[in-house]
């Protein structure tokens, strides 16, 4: 008995280290290629520097780039997550005609293939005579994104109780009010995961990108066309920027969000 | 409370009805609330009583009828603008908040300043029986009892004329339940403000209300002191809603009674709303059924077999098998029936101490 649990233990962590290094061995390749030496990733790498991280820094172009992606994530959070928390409210909340068919609705952009939606957004736009730039970038990713961050918080709308707002407007509080002190700060935890959805969603994306954002060229955008044309280990040193910045997004989200509960609870 | 009647009406509701698609919640309800007085609604669940305190609350709007507050007609007017304030079945305390600032929250709101708000909070705790050092407590780390009177609290901080309470105790376990039952019967007494409580428990009714409405399907059903609706139940509803009673359906024959599924012709008086009814329930308490000795009489009378005895603390039940109906039988310990197993009995009541009610 003992022996077979012991067993099981091993054989559980063995597979998961495993599962975890298939995840993130990829990302740990394209580190060691943007600081090894030659122009070309080669096994084993024969010299390390930071040459090419040091060129990515200095580069104007990428400069140009990265605020680029900085500007649609931000514009795009900031509009998903207002759109996204009256859409959940909407979607998890209040009984209405045409709910049903708004939930799906309202979910089904997440399932289209990207590239097609992509396409079908530059269809409409120069059917429409709009140019293309960051700013029809912007749009496209919502129609992605804002549904997701739909999702997101309405899961925190479902186990919200109602009573409580019927009880803050039962004890005098005007409809704002109740929206302010009872609505928000519940729904908070909710919409900060929703608005570091939206960012990092937004912040990664090349599919909508590359069909919407027209002259403009973004993080992911740029490390394609590098790819197809002109490599340097500067794609690479960018992309592994590009991770780390996600990943410092996603940590610092949490643990800011976890210490406002912390002082909040206490 | 004996002068009720003489008290003035503070809530009305005529020919109040709610409708939810089409159907109908609460029907028809014609009721005046008195000032100060401790009302209670009881009824099964899904009876009603949750849609017609929302309508007094002002959180639904009735589909019929008046709602009047001091004669005024009040059907419109939002929940956040009734001097009235409801404690919620879920109590609905802010889990973001402290227990402070709960009880603060309608002072708050009404732009009360923080030293004074404090101030009324500490007091309302003491009110309630939550100690001093609660205040900054996180409510989601407070007992249901605790909640309860922090929940009270919040609703005393609104200073409201009407205090509605929807089953606040129903989570309760039965000893604290008792304990807070009558506090809220003494804070009634202190404030004296008008309650109107909520529950599905008949017992929790009588021991706290100066008057009763029992609900059932929508309907109010009857209306009257814990003693009327205990001595005179409207009907066979009300009366099994009052407690275990036996149950004796009847019908008529010649002058007569004769019992349904029972052997025997019976003495009964006919039914207060329907004298010339066909058949009717006749209601006996198991208080008020005897065991006859042998040569006793009383004005009916079965014959049957004991076949389980419980122990009610200071009191045993008898349950005895006559034909295929039991029959149920308490007698106080000091008379207590010796050998009681299988034993073979005469059962016996007074047509004085049964209660006639239609069919
Ligand atoms: N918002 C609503 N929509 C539809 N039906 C409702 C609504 N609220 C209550 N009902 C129905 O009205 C009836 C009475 O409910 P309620 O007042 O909650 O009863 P109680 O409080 O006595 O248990 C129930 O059948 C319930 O399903
Ligand atoms: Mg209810």
């Amino acid at each position: 008995m003992e022996q077979d649990k012991l067993r099981t233990r091993v054989f559980i962590a063995l597979w998961s280290a495993f599962v975890v290094l298939l995840v993130y061995l990829p990302l740990a390749c394209v580190a060691l290629a943007s600081v090894s030496k030659g122009r070309y990733f080669a096994f084993p790498i024969r010299a390390f520097s930071w040459e090419w991280w040091e060129k990515t820094t200095d580069s104007i172009e990428i400069s140009m780039i990265v605020e680029n992606s900085l500007l649609v994530a931000a514009v795009v959070t900031v509009f998903s997550v207002v759109i996204a928390f009256f859409g959940a409210l909407a979607f998890a909340r209040y009984d209405w005609k045409g709910r049903k068919l708004y939930q799906k609705l309202i979910l089904l952009p997440v399932f289209f293939p990207q590239p097609v939606l992509g396409l079908a957004l530059l269809l409409a736009y120069s059917a429409l005579g709009i140019t293309t730039s960051w700013m029809t970038a912007v749009f496209a990713h919502m129609v992605w994104i804002v549904p997701v961050v739909t999702l997101v918080i309405a899961i925190k709308v479902y186990g919200f109780d109602p009573s409580l707002e019927e009880a803050a407007f039962d004890l005098g509080a005007s409809r704002v009010e109740v929206m302010t002190n009872v609505t928000l700060p519940l729904l908070w935890p909710g919409i900060w995961s929703g608005a570091l959805f939206a960012f990092l969603l937004s912040w990664g994306n090349f599919p909508l990108s590359l069909y919407t954002a027209g002259a403009d060229s973004t993080v992911p955008k740029w490390l394609y066309a590098k790819m197809v044309a002109g490599y340097s280990p500067m794609v690479p040193a960018l992309g592994t920027m590009a991770t780390l910045a996600a990943a410092a997004v996603l940590l610092g989200g949490a643990l800011l969000g976890a210490i406002v509960k912390k002082a909040r609870a206490a | 409370m004996t002068d009720i009647k003489d008290k003035k009406p503070i809530l009305q509701l005529v020919g109040v009805r709610k409708t939810f698609n089409d159907f109908a919640a609460v029907e028809k309800i014609d009721l005046d609330i008195f000032e100060g007085e401790f009302f209670t609604i009881v009824g099964p669940s899904g009876s009603g009583k949750t849609t017609m305190l929302r309508m007094l609350a002002g959180m639904e709007a009735p589909s019929e009828g008046n709602i009047t507050l001091h004669g005024e007609r009040i059907n419109d007017v939002p929940a956040n603008k009734r001097p009235t304030c409801l404690v919620f079945q879920s109590l609905a305390l802010f889990p973001h908040m402290s227990v402070g600032q709960n009880i603060e929250f309608p002072l708050k709101i009404k732009g009360v300043d923080a030293a004074t708000r404090k101030a009324r909070a500490l007091e309302l705790m003491a009110i309630v029986r939550l100690p001093a050092s609660y205040y900054g407590k996180n409510v989601m780390k407070c007992s249901g009892g605790e909640r309860q009177r922090v929940a009270l609290a919040r609703a005393l901080a609104y200073d409201p004329e009407v205090l509605f309470f929807d089953e606040p105790l129903s989570a309760i376990d039965y000893k604290l339940k008792k304990i807070l039952e009558k506090e809220l019967k003494d804070l009634h007494r202190e404030t004296g403000k008008t309650f109107i409580y909520i529950t599905h428990s008949l017992e929790e009714a009588m021991v706290m209300s100066d008057r009763i409405g029992v609900m059932r399907a929508g309907r109010l059903i009857q209306v009257g002191t814990p003693e009327e609706i205990y001595a005179a139940p409207v009907d066979r509803f009300v009366s099994e809603f009052v407690g275990e009673v036996n149950v004796i359906e009847l019908k008529r024959e010649g002058e007569g009674w004769r019992g349904v599924n029972l052997p025997g012709a019976f003495r009964a008086a006919p039914p207060k709303d329907a004298p010339q009814a066909d058949s009717t329930f006749v209601v006996v308490r198991p208080e008020f059924m005897r065991f006859l000795n042998d040569g006793e009489e009383a004005d009916n009378t079965l014959e049957g077999v004991v076949y389980n005895e419980y122990s009610l603390g200071s009191r045993i039940q008898y349950q005895v098998r006559v034909g295929d109906k039991v029959m149920l039988v308490e007698l106080s310990r000091s008379n207590a029936l010796p050998a009681a197993a299988n034993r073979n009995v005469r059962l016996g009541w007074d047509v004085r101490d049964a209660i006639s009610v239609k069919a």
